[in-house]
């Protein structure tokens, strides 16, 4: 029978707006949390082909070029360039939602000196001019991973002079972002 | 990247003829924001539309191709139990915006093989409260890992990012994407099923939307809804014996994951196959009196205009400036080019798979007279083009084709 508690608790399940806490998606597949593994010992882990050497993101099975099925997590390059950037004002996910009230949240691709695209999280702050438009294609960036507070390694991009190279650094730019607290409501459940 | 495709290998390839084979009965199903039903009603009511407007017997279709996001646990297989049907041929095309003209291809070489006689394809798809939100978080492996953790856009972040890399490319402005919703916003107010055809749009509107991602406003942007899509594909001797209206395939092709060089997507496959097309047809640009693109956000429409040879690539915005694209060719510019003449999905809303079969659907509408306060006058031909699949950074599939009018 449901009572009070069940109901709170298939409530929390249902309706992420109630919650009292909030995170970044948890979700992703076996390959995903083997990412998340490889980057918690590392600015940036990616995937290298033993065959031909090529970088490959998003994370995978097989190499895309040489299709060798040996592929090794390995510390890459954290240099690259903004191929396009945007600033979100929607989202379908609550922890998101909760954050886009005050501020848009930007992101990026990134076309990272080693081959690879990615999509990361921009910290704007870095960068002097602290305004999107000026993020214009081209723009050197750095990328590092950082685990978020679903537990899971995210990238982000910062300006190309910042100082990313201790893990101190890195664990600041994420905590002044948000990333690694939980988005509060509240009274919720 | 290393896995660029040979452009003269795909140019030096033509698709054989789709001659012979006929498309007939062209239905829309119950449009709606939210719905209690599954895909499995949606399909099956489309069936059940097309069977009537047809008087042709269950029992007689032998084929039966299905598109669906929302089908769960199901496949086309365990459709032909939920409606008794007995196909010796099928089909699942899960290819989102480019499954209707994919499942066109496969259909006619059945036909043409005679694997089956009587092929339904249709699209359809559910719309339960937030699940819209579950699609989008679990599109695809890669959306999973490497894109969705990214703010959660869904497909709005993505294309925000095309749109944006697209317009400082090609100095686009939303004036001229403002064009394309605008005129399409105009066909829906004269197509009754659209969801927003009961509501106006201007230019004031348009360019004042609440923000969404980047560039995109919520005008840019397609409402998701619940909806089916089909139609019956046979011989055309059969099409003429049972007396139904129907139109021909001129030519069709696609290609996938084409120009995996670009940094950021600014064309598609399409622009390795439109001169075969038009060849295949024998027909030039100019004799395409109706373009139906895939316009899940005005850019990929105006990526199409180009790739499709409508314009050169790059002049997408200066040639939606001097092109009147309403249906009714009422607009003040002289070149005329009646475009998603029921609205397109963004202002019909769109119904998951079924989005990738609706161009389609409406061209078979307008080619055999069978639309209603929305029809072209004057038309022979129309081009309908398929994109889809936002796998990552870009979308992978791309089809398209040439329908003509049959004999009357």
């Amino acid at each position: 029978m449901s009572n009070k508690y069940t109901r709170q608790a298939r409530l929390k399940l249902n309706r992420p707006s109630l919650r009292e806490r909030a995170r970044p998606p948890k979700q992703r597949t076996s390959i995903g949390h083997m990412f998340t593994t490889a980057n918690y010992s590392g600015v940036l882990v990616m995937q290298h082909c033993q065959q031909c050497g090529l970088v490959q993101y998003p994370s995978r099975e097989i190499c895309q070029n040489c299709l060798d099925g040996k592929l090794i997590w390995r510390e890459t390059s954290t240099t690259g360039h903004i191929l396009s950037s945007i600033e979100l004002h929607h989202s379908l996910w609550e922890y998101f939602k909760r954050r886009l009230v005050d501020a848009p949240w930007p992101i990026a691709t990134v076309k990272l000196d080693n081959g690879a695209t990615v999509f990361s999280h921009l910290y704007l702050a870095s960068f002097r001019e602290k305004s999107l438009e000026n993020l214009t294609k081209g723009t050197d960036v750095q990328v590092f991973s950082h685990s978020d507070s679903s537990l899971n390694s995210v990238l982000i991009a910062v300006c190309a002079t910042c100082d990313i190279a201790q893990l101190k650094d890195r664990t600041t730019i994420a905590q002044a972002m948000g990333l690694t607290a939980a988005a509060i409501k509240p009274g919720g459940i | 990247m290393t896995n660029s495709i040979s452009s003269e290998a795909i140019r030096s390839r033509h698709p054989g003829s789709y001659q012979g084979v006929a498309l007939v009965a062209a239905s829309s199903v119950n449009y709606s924001r939210q719905s209690h039903h599954g895909a499995a009603w949606f399909i099956g009511k489309t069936l059940d539309k097309i069977l009537k407007a047809t008087g042709i017997s269950k029992k007689e279709v032998d084929g039966l191709a299905v598109s669906s996001f929302s089908l769960g646990a199901d496949s086309v297989v365990n459709l032909t139990q939920h409606f008794q049907l007995a196909p010796r041929w099928i089909e699942q095309l899960p290819f989102g915006g480019a499954s209707g003209v994919i499942a066109l291809r496969r259909a006619s070489r059945a036909i043409q093989c005679g694997d089956a006689n009587i092929i339904a394809c249709i699209g359809g798809d559910a719309a339960f409260h937030r699940s819209f939100e579950v699609t989008a978080s679990e599109f695809s492996n890669f959306t999973i890992d490497a894109s969705f953790p990214y703010g959660a856009g869904g497909p709005n972040a993505a294309f925000a990012l095309i749109t944006q890399h697209y317009m400082a490319e090609y100095g686009a402005k939303r004036e001229d994407f403002a064009r394309i919703a605008l005129s399409q916003r105009y066909n829906a107010n004269h197509y009754p099923p659209a969801l927003l055809g009961h509501k106006t749009l201007t230019e004031y509107q348009y360019l004042n939307a609440r923000r969404i991602a980047g560039p995109l406003h919520l005008f840019d942007c397609v409402m998701p809804c619940a909806g089916g899509e089909g139609f019956l594909m046979m011989s055309e001797d059969r099409a003429r014996h049972l007396n139904l209206r129907y139109c021909l395939i001129a030519a069709a092709d696609e290609l996938h994951n084409a120009h995996a060089e670009d940094e950021v997507q600014f064309r598609a496959g399409w622009s390795e196959y439109a001169v075969s097309l038009y060849d295949s047809a024998g027909l030039a640009v100019e004799d395409i009196d109706i373009l139906q693109t895939y316009d899940d956000y005005p850019v990929i429409s105006m990526i199409q205009f180009e790739d499709l040879g409508f314009c050169a690539k790059g002049a997408g915005p200066e040639f939606v400036r001097r092109t009147d694209l309403r249906f009714d060719r009422s607009g003040p510019e002289k070149n005329k080019l009646p475009h998603n003449t029921s609205g397109g999905q963004l202002s019909a809303g769109q119904a998951g798979a079924a989005a990738g079969y609706m161009a389609l659907v409406e061209s078979i509408r307008q080619l055999t007279g069978q639309a209603e306060a929305n029809q072209v006058s004057d038309a022979t031909h129309a081009m309908v083009s398929g994109f889809g699949m936002i796998n990552y950074d870009r979308g992978l599939c791309s089809a398209a084709t040439i329908l003509k009018a049959g004999q009357a």
